[in-house]
């Protein structure tokens, strides 16, 4: 708790206050800006819907997928998506059963975005199987052939992952605001005092409620911790079960892990950084948090330049024609403009973290996530395509010019995501308010010196 | 809007004030006591001294049935229609611990979830007074009486400097 | 255009009036279209010859070429549904080429013409009736009298009678014509041995043969006769081969298969003729070598740039072997030379006493008047001395170079009439068409060669209304009246044919001619007579051959393997197939040799313009080490301005550049001299392959002779030519790989997986005998439904072929000889098939009899399968090909045991499960095993070299096992442990061993 009082960048606040300012930032009236802002996000989400009604009448041949290369845009998408799923619950579990009390501002927002990301990236398989409308035979339902999926395929693992993530962490969401709903209850009228009355489960605060809720939130906590890890694996392994030179390699998992956080956090400031600007919650989200959430960056940075490092060092190492074609053709094949940005976004420009100027410089951190962003989705571009561009017989190798259909879809995504997302900062608390209180010790009659 | 259950409502600015009147009030044999607060509070917590919540038991639960379910599930499928791919075992353990794992992750939350919902649902609030600050930065002590003993409460508040005390008995 | 629209689309309900006839209404049902069945036609009398669900067999003929190769058409519920090679037949002996098997998109072909067309004074056409057709053409020929002429392309038969009879009746000529018709040879044989037909040539005894620009793989001759050959001569067994030597400017897929490429110059093969003449009469102590002293390695060294110790040693080699085998006269080197060259030839095959032993005069085919006749009947037309001409099985007007005007001396013809069914050139500058039936809806014969006479008939009710030629030609007769009438005086062609078919007849006629339509016709045995040279025949002074302008380079424009001399190019199976060369489908291009690219500074895919004296065109370039750096190739066959949906402004016609004049009777094809200018234009090159190169991956092994007959195994060859060790897996981790293996198998002996007794099915493939002719490919889409995608599609890689011919070059560079090495690639059904464990919904699964299942219903098309399957050999229906593929009425020929593939789902190569379980259900009916050989897929029956075989992998008696216990069987990409069940037999090249480079020798 200290460190907050201690933190002089931080101007010290009382229950009131943070009531106060977070309420606001629901109770004001939405900007011009603001109905702008949700005008185009709902137009790209009409696009994706659009592509995706041509794909299911012509099929997927509309993009420009070009055998062997039967995976591209669609799934380096739902990877990119399910990777900026990983910072919420990264802060808001891991961080929480770390007891690092910098999470507290951010967690909200982080947590939000990850539901949304998850969300967005839920919608790719679908997109992207041949057959969408029968998607649900990946699901163990009883049916009439007595036919079951089959468990040893990585892409049902997936299946279970993802839906299991997304109940986790939205519950987990859920249940966070419930208090933070009950505040803003009591600090509304008319139409909103109804919503969040509603919304609010009855919430008062009461001690009987506390005593479970508290017990409840850690252990939800120290359940979707493993997740968060697990998730990204099981992602990983989509590829790394294969037998796919560039893909089978057992680095895979802490591999896609980090870069999931790292991609995560490059979102999360990306988003934050104008949003704590356009709800003037500068002295709730300062360079405090920012900072930590930069060395976090730096940190799974650092671990992707390793693992960049180790592929082509293994590819070497292992003799194998096969992995070393592969992994000369990554960085000077046809597509050795995807390989490198992805090195330099993501191994390069992590590591001007390391100077505090720069990880308090927000318009730089800006400009930094931007590149994250990009330089993540690269990498799994390179990792999806230039893989099965060329494998095994040199006679079958292909190459790939995506096409309207591959890049609309991708633009959709954001609107979807950026619409959920929109709504949602708005009409509900994008600060914990009571997870902020319990930072701020409450005031006493018989003052023992600051902090106990 | 339920009966009112009759007792004395007392609220307060200081966290130390409130614990200090919890304890006498426990002292003086009051247990169905209700203390609100914005957030919780540990200093509180100890001045109520109720034992640890039983959600811990719904998780664990949750999470055995969950890694049981995976498993289970999963090699039933598989050997209900015995079908072979790629000269794997027809049921390939290792292959199934991905679904074990996620299962018990998600079982074991919706059970913990479950378990709130329950567990706070047995001690019902219903009708005794609430007021939107205790949301906010106040405390609210809420003791349940006739109008005999309304009398000492409110004293008991007082005297600890309660800033605003309510009666309804 | 559109008076075609009208044909294409098919009244569904006339269709099945139509072929209630036979009492085969549910015919069309089965036609994967039910969708746009107007009501059900059931049975009312079972027709004694149509078994539902049952294949009906038909012996028939092909038409496709020349050659006449027996077929027997498979037909389901009164559909032709695939075309195989007649067993039976002399000729190709069961195998069909991929045009062969294509005649059935010729048959259903959608843009055929339905009714007779008679040109209107707009210069469309107008659909007339046949009794008026009839009466127009009666009435000019009442009125042509002796000003008439016909063009026949359709070879010795009853027909080509009746046509010169009538023809020559009302005192008119007929002209028996065909590209590509080997007039050369013939006329050198008229020189060397006073006679013009055709030798046959045995390729299975010869131990050396050496073509000069004869292409005996692709179109020049029997190519299904000459493949089995060369495949029994030149493939590996006991020990030996036979050695083959391809002379010419351009490595055609003859030259790939030969162990050595000589390219001299285009018109100088034939010094090196003469020199193996001389060497050969000199080894075999012939009289002729007098005549052919001056022929000294020495002198043909200096007239053909060849390193003269090289020329020695492949004479030396000629002379030595018996008996040898020299041939000569395919398009490749038809130059003004060509007579000259072939010539030659038949003295070194006299010389080296080739005759009676490879070369056998007497069993050959009698070539047509060719060329030069067919010219000629075109300066008659010039000069308006032809008021009725017939154009019959030919077209002229897009097969002679364009510089000739014939189209505007065709125009000067009062009366032009075509047979074509599709509308081609010529018929699209005729004034009347009448659309002859196709080959498999008439009744008709063919004498291709001495004793054998090969019989058609009609197999199924005509897809499009129209009328045998024969008919009409005996209906004009009666029209005409006369002596005409009297003399073609058969109700039908039918009973015309049947008249024809007594003469020689054995036994009673109806159990004869019975016996014949079910054989495919009457084959006996010819006797050769073999001739011998004429006087000072061996006093032979070739001039080197002129060429038209003196550009730069030499244009060699070539026969395509697909196209053949254009027919091919309105059948959608052979422009899909890929070129076995250049992997080019739906497209032209010019081949430059890399050096010469670079020169001009052209990349692949760049288009070039060639300018000949007699025309310009442009066209992509292609790269080709197998070209000479002064010579640039291109296939002939596209270019059509008509003929139909799918050929129609598809590339461009190589003719363009050709003169068309011509002294010796035949169409000098290598002839031009081409300068070339560099466009900005681009357009990509559908080209069905990745990487031409293996990468030292030692996908395609091959291994010297030397090693081979030792029993060395592709690794031990490997080493024993100083290549370094490597070792996928040492002993050691083998073993654990494979206890692995079978304990795993512990895991999976459940339900129909226990019983070890289910058979196991497998397949070997002798790359020592395939020669990459793609035959296997089209009868893989024949069999199996597959979609043709287009030019487009294929753009993206997208080619929906189960089975494919890898090509890889080795060599090529720094002055190493450029090679070929081929191999089918088709579903390798591995036990550890890394495809199926990732399907999420067990759509791909193993069977317990070793199939690799993919089970369409079930797919949701993740793909996953493909991505992890190391040979890329499943195909994935990106958008509905299944409704591109087959316009009405190319659906009809959709296989009914086949499934045909929606959008969105993965497919591949079955190993034909349809006929595995057909001959399973076939012998449990019999109640009797499963013999071996029994069940052969689609892809081995076709092989015209027998280079497949398939069976039951745990019978020890099954020819499978032999071959792929052979020490030279491997798997591909063994180093993956997927298992295949393929197993490959190492190609065997006649070479010295080379020392392999470290990195020759993949896969570690």
């Amino acid at each position: 708790m200290a460190v907050i009082a201690h933190d002089p960048s931080r101007p010290t606040q009382t229950h009131a206050e943070v009531t106060r300012d977070v309420v606001r930032t629901i109770t004001e009236a939405p900007t011009r800006g603001y109905y702008i802002l949700v005008g185009v996000l709902a137009f790209l989400t009409a696009v994706l819907l659009g592509t995706v009604t041509m794909l299911l009448k012509h099929g997927l041949g509309l993009a420009g997928y070009a055998p062997p290369i039967m995976w591209s845009v669609y799934i380096t998408t739902f990877v990119f998506w399910v990777g900026i799923g990983h910072a919420g619950t990264l802060i808001s579990a891991i961080l929480f059963l770390f007891r690092s009390p910098w999470r507290t501002a951010v967690y909200r927002a982080t947590e939000a975005m990850t539901v949304f990301a998850v969300m967005t990236a839920a919608l790719f398989p679908i997109i992207h199987i041949g057959r969408q409308w029968i998607f649900y035979w990946l699901l163990p339902y009883p049916n009439a052939r007595y036919l079951w999926p089959n468990f040893k395929s990585p892409l049902l693992w997936d299946v279970f992952a993802i839906s299991t993530y997304l109940t986790v962490s939205s519950t987990f969401l859920m249940v966070g605001l419930v208090p933070d709903i009950a505040a803003v209850r009591d600090h509304v009228s008319g139409w909103r005092k109804k919503l969040y009355s509603m919304l609010s489960l009855g919430w008062t605060g009461a001690d009987s409620q506390w005593r479970h809720y508290t017990r409840a939130y850690l252990y939800l906590a120290a359940l979707a911790a493993p997740l968060v890890l697990s998730v990204h694996s099981v992602v990983s392994w989509d590829f790394a079960v294969s037998i796919v030179p560039g893909w089978h390699g057992t680095i895979f998992a802490p591999y896609f892990v980090a870069g999931a956080i790292y991609s995560g956090i490059g979102m999360t400031f990306t988003l934050l950084i104008p949003l704590r600007k356009m709800l003037r919650l500068e002295h709730m989200i300062t360079d405090y948090h920012f900072d930590n959430l930069s060395k976090l960056t730096l940190f799974t940075g650092t671990i992707l330049f390793y693992a960049y490092a180790m592929e082509y060092f293994v590819a070497w190492y292992s003799g194998s024609t096969f992995e070393q074609t592969t992994f000369w053709r990554r960085a000077f094949g046809p597509n050795w403009w995807a390989g490198w940005s992805m090195i330099i976004c993501n191994a390069f420009v992590s590591q001007l973290l390391w100077f505090r100027k720069i990880r308090v410089n927000l318009t730089a951190l800006f400009v930094i996530s931007i590149f994250i962003n990009i330089g993540m989705w690269f990498e799994r571009y390179v990792i999806v395509v230039s893989s099965l561009a060329n494998d095994y017989l040199p006679n079958a190798w292909g190459q790939i010019n995506p096409t309207w259909a591959d890049w609309l879809i991708l633009l959709g995504s954001f609107g979807w995501f950026g619409l959920w997302f929109t709504l949602f900062y708005k009409n509900f608390p994008i600060v914990a308010i009571q997870e902020i209180k319990e930072m701020i010790p409450m005031p006493r009659r018989k003052s023992h010196g600051g902090a106990h | 809007m339920a009966t009112q259950v009759p007792g004395v409502l007392g609220s307060f600015e200081h966290i130390d004030a409130a614990c200090d009147a919890i304890r006498e009030l426990k002292a003086d044999g009051r247990a169905d006591i209700t203390v609100y607060s914005a957030a919780p509070n540990h200093e509180l917590e100890a001045a109520i001294g109720d034992p640890i919540s039983k959600v811990r038991l719904f998780t664990l639960v949750g999470g055995f049935t969950g890694v049981t379910a995976g498993f289970s599930l999963a090699i039933w499928m598989a050997r209900d229609w015995p079908l072979l791919v790629g000269g794997k075992p027809i049921a390939a353990i290792p292959a199934f611990v991905v679904i074990g794992f996620e299962l018990t992750i998600l079982i074991g939350a919706l059970s913990t979830i479950a378990a709130i919902i329950i567990l706070s649902a047995m001690k019902s609030l219903k009708g005794r007074p609430y007021h939107p600050r205790y949301s906010d930065d106040r405390i609210g002590i809420f003791v349940p009486c006739g109008p005999s003993e309304a009398q000492d409460v409110q004293q008991l508040f007082e005297r600890h400097g309660s800033v605003e005390v309510s009666r309804d008995a | 255009m559109a008076d075609q629209q009208a044909a294409d689309d098919v009244d569904r309900r006339q269709f099945l009036k139509v072929l209630g006839v036979t009492g085969v209404g549910t015919a069309a049902l089965t036609g994967c279209s039910t969708d746009r069945v107007a009501k059900l036609v059931p049975y009312m009398v079972q027709d004694e010859n149509q078994v539902p669900g049952i294949p009906t067999v038909y012996a028939s003929t092909c038409t496709e070429c020349a050659t006449g190769c027996g077929v027997h058409v498979i037909t389901r519920e009164g559909r032709a549904i695939k075309l195989e090679g007649n067993p039976e037949h002399p000729v190709n002996a069961g195998t069909l080429c991929s045009r062969g098997q294509a005649g059935l998109q010729a048959l259903y072909n959608p843009d055929r013409i339905g009714a007779p067309l008679a040109k209107n004074a707009a210069g469309g056409f107008d659909e007339i009736t046949w009794e008026d057709a009839i009466a127009r053409l009666a009435a000019r020929l009442g009125q042509a009298g002796n000003r008439v002429a016909a063009i026949n392309g359709y070879g010795p038969s009853t027909f080509s009678q009746l046509l010169e009879g009538m023809v020559g009746q009302l005192g008119g000529t007929t002209v028996s014509w065909q590209p590509f018709a080997r007039e050369a040879e013939s006329r050198a044989n008229q020189r060397t041995f006073g006679r013009d037909d055709l030798p046959a040539y045995d390729f299975g005894v010869a131990r050396y043969i050496v073509s000069f620009g004869a292409d005996f793989l692709e179109t020049w001759g029997p190519t299904m006769e000459q493949s089995r050959g060369f495949a029994a001569s030149h493939g590996f067994n006991d020990g030996t081969m036979a050695r083959h030597v391809y002379v010419g400017p351009r490595m055609n897929l003859t030259g790939a298969n030969a162990d050595e490429w000589l390219d001299v110059a285009a018109g100088s093969e034939v010094f090196v003729a003469l020199l193996l003449a001389r060497a050969a009469a000199e080894a075999k102590g012939s009289p002729l070598a007098g005549d052919l002293a001056r022929w000294t390695a020495a002198e043909v060294s200096a007239r053909t740039g060849i390193d003269a110790a090289r020329l020695t040693r492949i004479a030396n080699e000629f002379a030595a072997a018996t008996p040898s085998l020299a041939v000569a006269g395919g398009i490749a080197a038809q130059h003004r030379g060509a007579i000259d060259l072939c010539h030659a030839v038949n003295l070194a095959n006299v010389a080296a006493g080739n005759l009676g032993q490879t070369v056998n005069f007497g069993l050959g085919s009698t070539p047509t008047a060719g060329y030069g006749a067919v010219q000629g009947l075109f300066a008659r037309m010039e000069r308006g001395e032809v008021a009725v001409a017939i154009v019959h099985e030919a077209n002229p007007l897009y097969a002679m170079p364009k510089s000739g005007n014939f189209q505007a001396s065709f125009a000067k013809v009062g009366f032009k009439v075509s047979t074509a069914n599709v509308m081609d050139e010529t018929a699209a500058a005729s004034d009347l068409i009448l659309p002859n039936l196709h080959a498999l809806e008439r009744w008709d014969d063919s004498f291709s060669r001495p004793g054998v006479r090969s019989l058609m008939q009609p197999v199924m009710t005509p897809v499009r209304p129209g009328m045998h030629t024969g008919d009409v030609l005996l209906k004009v007769a009666q029209a005409l009246g006369g002596s005409a009438a009297a003399n073609f005086a058969e109700p039908s062609f039918e009973a015309r044919l049947q008249a024809a078919w007594t003469v020689g007849a054995t036994g009673d006629f109806p159990t004869f001619w019975r016996t014949s339509l079910a054989r495919g016709g009457v084959f006996l045995p010819a006797v050769s007579s073999n001739p011998t040279l004429v006087d000072g025949a061996a006093a032979l002074d070739p001039a080197a051959p002129a060429f038209d302008g003196d550009a730069e380079f030499t244009f060699l424009p070539y026969p395509s393997l697909m196209y053949h001399d254009g027919r091919g190019a309105n059948k959608p199976w052979l422009l899909e197939n890929p070129d076995p060369m250049t992997k080019i489908t739906w497209q032209s291009w010019a081949e430059l040799h890399p050096e010469t690219a670079r020169r001009l500074d052209v990349r692949e895919g760049e288009i070039i313009e060639l300018t000949s004296p007699h025309g310009a065109i442009r066209a992509q370039v292609y790269l080709f080490h197998g070209i000479r750096e002064d010579t640039i190739g291109m296939p002939l066959g596209l270019g059509h301005t008509e003929y139909g949906r799918y050929a129609k402004d598809r590339g461009v016609n190589a003719l363009d550049l050709l003169g068309a004049a011509d002294g010796q009777g035949y169409l000098p094809y290598v002839a031009t001299k081409v300068s070339v200018t560099k466009t900005p234009g681009y357009r990509k090159v559908a080209k069905t392959e990745g990487n031409p190169r293996q990468l030292g991956r030692g996908i395609i092994e091959q291994m010297p002779l030397v090693y081979a007959a030792q029993g060395m195994t592709p690794e031990q060859a490997y080493k024993a030519a100083g290549g370094e060790t490597h070792e996928i897996n040492p002993p050691r981790e083998r073993e654990a790989i494979d206890g692995w293996y079978e304990a795993q198998k512990e895991g999976w002996k459940l339900g129909n997986y226990a019983d070890d007794a289910t058979p196991k099915w497998a397949m070997a493939v002798d790359l020592s005998r395939c020669t990459g002719c793609s035959a296997c490919v089209t009868a893989c889409y024949a069999e199996n439904n597959i979609p043709t995608v287009g030019e487009e599609q294929i753009f993206k890689g997208r080619e929906m072929s189960w089975m494919r011919i890898e090509r890889y070059w080795e060599g090529g560079e720094d002055g190493a000889p450029i090679e070929a090495r081929f191999a089918p690639i088709m579903c390798q059904h591995c036990d550890n098939a890394p495809c199926e464990p990732v399907c999420p919904v067990y759509a791909a699964y193993h069977t317990p009899d070793g199939l690799n299942g993919q089970v369409y219903n079930r797919c949701v098309g993740t793909r996953y399968c493909s991505n992890n399957c190391p040979f890329k050999v499943r195909y994935y229906n990106w958008l509905k090909y299944n409704e591109s593929a087959w316009p009405e009425p190319l659906n009809l020929q959709l296989n009914p045991e086949v499934t045909v593939r929606a959008r969105g789902v993965m497919e591949k190569c079955t190993f034909c499960v349809q006929r595995i379980r057909g001959a399973q259900h076939k012998a449990r009916l019999e109640d009797r095993p499963l013999k071996d050989g029994e069940i052969v897929p689609a892809c081995a029956q076709a092989c015209p070299s027998k280079a497949m075989t398939f069976g039951n992998i745990k019978d020890p008696e099954a020819k499978v096992v032999q071959w792929s216990r052979d020490p030279r069987g491997y798997t591909m990409l063994e180093l993956t442990n997927v298992r295949p069940a393929v197993t490959y037999l190492a190609k065997v090249v006649a070479q010295e061993p080379v020392v392999h480079a470290a990195d020759e020798h993949g896969g570690h």
